[in-house]
Formats: C-alpha cells, sequence, structure tokens
C-alpha cells in the first residue's frame, strides 16, 4: 500500500506541483487552528482557577473578619 | 440504566471521569495526526485531474463531516436539558456551538482555497456551499441567542429548540449534493478493490485523518466543557476543593 514518496526533492515537494498556495495554505490553516483550540481552553482553565483561588481567599479573610467582630 | 444516567449527568463525575480519559484520546489523536499528515502530503500519489490539490482533501472532508455532527449532538443535548433538565448536557451544548462555528468555518475555508484552483472559483452559490454557510450563521445565531439571554435556564431553552430546529439543516447539506447536480461532487465510494475509483492509498489515509480530527474533536469539547463545569459548579464543595489543591 505504501507507495514511494512522490517528490524527488525538498523544492519539488514545496512546490507542490505549481499548488504550492493552496496546498499549504489548507495545512498552515489546519495547524494554526489545531494548536490555538488546544492552548487556549488549558490558558482558561489556569485563569478560571486562579480567580477562584483569590475569591476563595477573599471569601475566607471576610468570614474571619466578621467572626472576630 | 437509570443510575448510570444520573450520574452521568453529574458535573462532578463527568470532570474526574474525562480527567480520566483524556490521555487515552489525546496519544492516539497525535499519532494519527502525524501518520495521517505524513502520508497525506508525501506518499499520497497525485491525482489525475486535481494533480497536488488532492492533499487538500485530507484536511478538507474530515472537518466537513465531523461539521455535520455538531447539530445532532446539540439537538441531543438540547433535549437531555428540556426533558430531564440536566446541566451537564446544556454545558456541552453550549460549548459545542462556538467549536463548531470553528469547524465549519475551516470547512468552507479549505474548501474555497481548493475550489479556487480546480473550480477555478473561490465560491458558487450551489447547495452544498450555501446550505454549510447557513450552518455557520445558525451557529453563531445559537451563540448569540445564548449570550443575549441573561437567565441561564431561559438560555439553555431557547439554544435548545433552536439546535432542534437546525439539524434541518443538516439534512440539506448530507443530500445537498444528490439534489442538485453542481460543481461539489458527491460522496466518493470507497471500496478495496484496486480497480475502483479511489484504491486503498488514497482513502486508508483519509481514513486515518477523518479518526485523527474526529479525536481532536472530542479532545476540545472535552477540555471547553471541563472549564464550562468548572465556572458553574464553583460554590460546589469539591471544585473548591480542587481550586485550593492547585
Amino acid at each position: 500500500m505504501f507507495e514511494t514518496i512522490q517528490f524527488s526533492s525538498l523544492g519539488e515537494f514545496f512546490e507542490m506541483g505549481g499548488y504550492a498556495f493552496n496546498v499549504w495554505s489548507v495545512y498552515m490553516l489546519f495547524i494554526l487552528f489545531f494548536f490555538i483550540n488546544l492552548y487556549f481552553p488549558l490558558l482558561k482553565k489556569k485563569q478560571i482557577i486562579r480567580e477562584q483561588k483569590r475569591r476563595l481567599v477573599v471569601s475566607k479573610e471576610s468570614t474571619i473578619e466578621i467572626s472576630e467582630t | 440504566m437509570w443510575l448510570w444516567f444520573s450520574k452521568l449527568g453529574s458535573p462532578k463525575w463527568f470532570y474526574e471521569l474525562s480527567g480520566r480519559w483524556l490521555p487515552w484520546l489525546v496519544i492516539p489523536m497525535a499519532l494519527l495526526l502525524i501518520v495521517g499528515i505524513v502520508w497525506a502530503l508525501l506518499f499520497v500519489p497525485p491525482d489525475y485531474q486535481q494533480g497536488n490539490t488532492i492533499r487538500i482533501m485530507y484536511i478538507h472532508v474530515p472537518f466537513a463531516s465531523i461539521s455535520l455532527a455538531f447539530f445532532p449532538l446539540m439537538a441531543v443535548a438540547g433535549t437531555i436539558t428540556l426533558v430531564w433538565r440536566m446541566k451537564l448536557a446544556d454545558m456541552v451544548a453550549k460549548q459545542a456551538a462556538p467549536l463548531g462555528a470553528w469547524f465549519t468555518a475551516l470547512a468552507l475555508a479549505s474548501g474555497s482555497i481548493w475550489g479556487s484552483d480546480i473550480w477555478g472559483t473561490w465560491w458558487i452559490w450551489d447547495g452544498r456551499l450555501t446550505s454549510m454557510l447557513l450552518q455557520f450563521f445558525l451557529l453563531i445565531g445559537v451563540i448569540s441567542l445564548r449570550s443575549a439571554l441573561e437567565d441561564t435556564d431561559a438560555a439553555a431553552k431557547a439554544c435548545a429548540v433552536l439546535s432542534i430546529v437546525g439539524c434541518i439543516n443538516v439534512f440539506v447539506i448530507k443530500f445537498s449534493v444528490d439534489w442538485w447536480n453542481t460543481l461539489h461532487q458527491p460522496a466518493g465510494d470507497f471500496s478495496l478493490s484496486d480497480e475502483a475509483a479511489n484504491p486503498p492509498e488514497v482513502w486508508v489515509p483519509l481514513v486515518i485523518m477523518i479518526v485523527a480530527i474526529y479525536l481532536f474533536f472530542a479532545v476540545s469539547l472535552i477540555l471547553s466543557t471541563r472549564n464550562e463545569i468548572l465556572q458553574r459548579e464553583r460554590r460546589a464543595q469539591w471544585v473548591q476543593e480542587l481550586v485550593e489543591g492547585h
């Protein structure tokens, strides 16, 4: 099933038989989308946890203040 | 069965289970993507008509096919929300809408770039392309509907109804290439024989890419649903413990 590599040189590979723009722009779009789509949820998770931690600390401090007075 | 169903509806249970599942989805996804992309770019023979633009198919077809899953998914989640008031189903539906818009946009963009050369045009108003564009706007509609309604319960119900109605468009997309004969080619037939129009060296990497991108969809949806759980359940004991542990 595995035929040989379809390109004889690296230059030919990048040229894509004259379709370099079409082929490479689609693959670039995909790779960009792939990493953005995995990176942003992970970044958001960190933000959520950071924010909720702050909120927890604030609410604890306020309960301590209330109990002291 | 009912115990399992109510357990599945618990955000805490889903959060823990999905955390354990994620590596088993991410590892095959990464492996299949690497194999699929290398195969598609280097080893697939150029098409006798389309030349090397055939390599675009390995991105376009998986994205276009998974794009059709979003409305049925949101409709099922919406029905569960309407009938059983399961919170988790609405969290999945909420996160699926923007993800679906991105997937649909990528299917449209890759198709447009592919068509710009082999059809000689970036866009035509044929059945497949128009109904796909309509799906993109419907998803934008679902997202704006949710952000417009402040009450979470009302927003969940409205979006559930819109998602169920939006499923009609999926049938239009699916059968558009059979109903209207235009530039967009109908779905290919995949068979194992060597004389077939699509020999195995063409469709096996396509199947690999389809599975890889389905896994990518699952991973993306799980990641964003987990964030949604952390936000909506922030007052729950287990979320506060989890946050403190970090």
